[in-house]
């Protein structure tokens, strides 16, 4: 059966109506249409559908869509603005940080809570926050360094 | 599939489990979310629990610690207000699963998940956990060490909500080790927590050793001085409570090697008074 929701994605505040068995993937994909959040293994183990929900970077295939009634989420629509790349995605192309892309939304969630929360992390603190974020081909020392390298510009400020 | 219920206070969601059967109550969703989308679980309601206020409790009280069943692992590791006595939690959360499933993940989830591999649980058990529940008949505290049963089963009745667990004041400290196959994701092969008392009582419970975690209790009371003298009798007592198999993750000789490495780990940092760094 399907229910109405009220969720804020990316600043817009959607009055949405959802199946109350989907998950917040599929209320993104499907009914907000918003397709950069990619499912991959839809069992919480490789990150690509990483999102920050109320703050904290979770799997959207790991969160109802109904517990997300009243949520403040970002996806990875919200980086980009008029149409101009944002540090983190800047950083990435600069350091060759993906190959096929498909995890990278992901990557770029997980970072983005994590420089949200602590302006300027350690490499520990950044591995941590994206352990759970798996890449099948480019390794990971260049996302690593993509994200230091914004880390660090920071450090500047 | 299931209806899904959202009760904003306990009362109300007492009135549901009256009216209704068949209710999962959703936590983390961290496994549930899982079995639901296989379809290895069905039920015909899902009670979201994370919008009873009561169940967000995160605090020292004159007792002890008390954690609600809302209460996420990422909270619990960087919370900064622990005693000495109950930061191997932290240590155990840090083990568990990923950063982003930690966000989700709860304590509670993870005591009633039943897994014996389930990482808080022997942290808990050396603490001296109970489990707080409320159910249309009334409340009950159960001693985590009373709670399981067998494999992902444990004495809750169905329509028995769990809303906390508290851990009383217990001054000492403890460790919490855990060996895996990779970093991140993998499951526990060995998990033992220790655990010292400042009245020099000295416990285990271990993971992934048996069909549940397994609290060793009744091993003595020893002096930092004499914990080196006595450590072949220890390890003789912890490894003669568990019961292994061999599975994909680890032969049952392996797993019984490595309880008996990590209990050594633990008595040598206790006999010198040292933090001893989690090993993964």
């Amino acid at each position: 059966m399907k229910r109405s929701i009220h969720v804020t994605v990316n600043g817009i505040a959607y009055d949405a109506m959802c199946s109350e068995n989907a998950t917040l993937i599929t209320l993104l994909r499907e009914e907000l249409e918003l397709t950069g959040t990619k499912e991959g293994c839809g069992a919480g183990e490789c990150g690509a559908c990483t999102v920050i929900f109320n703050g904290d970077a979770v799997n959207a295939c790991m969160v109802m869509a109904m517990e997300a009634e009243g949520a403040e989420i970002y996806t990875i629509e919200s980086e980009a603005e008029n149409g101009e790349l944002s540090d983190l995605q800047k950083s990435f192309l600069e350091h060759n940080a993906f190959q096929c892309g498909f995890c990278t939304p992901g990557m770029i969630m997980s970072a983005r809570a994590l420089l949200n929360k602590n302006p300027h992390p350690t490499k520990e603190e950044i591995i941590e926050a994206m352990e759970g974020n798996l890449c099948r081909c480019t390794g990971y020392e260049t996302i690593l360094a993509a994200v230091q390298a914004i880390a660090g510009e920071r450090d500047g400020e | 599939m299931p209806e899904f219920l959202q009760p904003t206070s306990l009362t109300e969601a007492m009135e549901l489990l009256r009216e209704k059967q068949d209710v999962r109550f959703l936590a983390g969703g961290t496994d549930l979310i899982i079995l639901l989308r296989n379809r290895t679980v069905d039920c015909r309601y899902l009670m979201d629990i994370k919008r009873i206020p009561e169940l967000s409790i995160f605090q020292y009280t004159p007792e002890g610690l008390t954690i609600g069943a809302a209460v996420t692992c990422n909270r619990i590791l960087h919370a900064d207000f622990f005693r000495q006595e109950h930061e191997l939690l932290q240590d155990a959360a840090r083990t568990l699963a990923n950063s982003l499933l930690r966000n989700r993940a709860t304590l509670i989830g993870n005591i009633c998940n039943a897994s014996p591999g389930g990482d808080m649980i022997p942290a808990c058990l050396v603490l001296g956990a109970s489990v707080h529940t409320c159910s249309p008949g009334g409340e009950r505290v159960i001693p985590l060490s009373a709670f399981f049963t067998g494999v992902k089963k444990h004495v809750l009745r169905p329509d028995e909500l769990a809303v906390k667990v508290t851990f009383p004041n217990k001054p000492g400290r403890g460790v919490y080790l855990k060996k895996r196959r990779i970093r991140g994701h993998d499951l526990t092969q060995v998990g033992l927590a220790g655990f010292y008392g400042e009245d020099r009582s000295l416990a285990f419970a271990a993971a992934s050793v048996g069909p549940t975690p397994v609290l060793i209790d009744g091993i003595g009371s020893f002096s930092p001085e004499e914990l080196p003298g006595a450590k072949e009798e220890i390890l003789a007592k912890v490894a003669a409570r568990a019961r292994p198999i061999s599975d994909v993750r680890s032969s049952k000789e392996y797993r019984l090697a490595m309880l008996r490495y990590f209990t050594g780990l633990a008595v040598d940092a206790f006999a010198a008074g040292e933090k001893l760094e989690v090993l993964s």
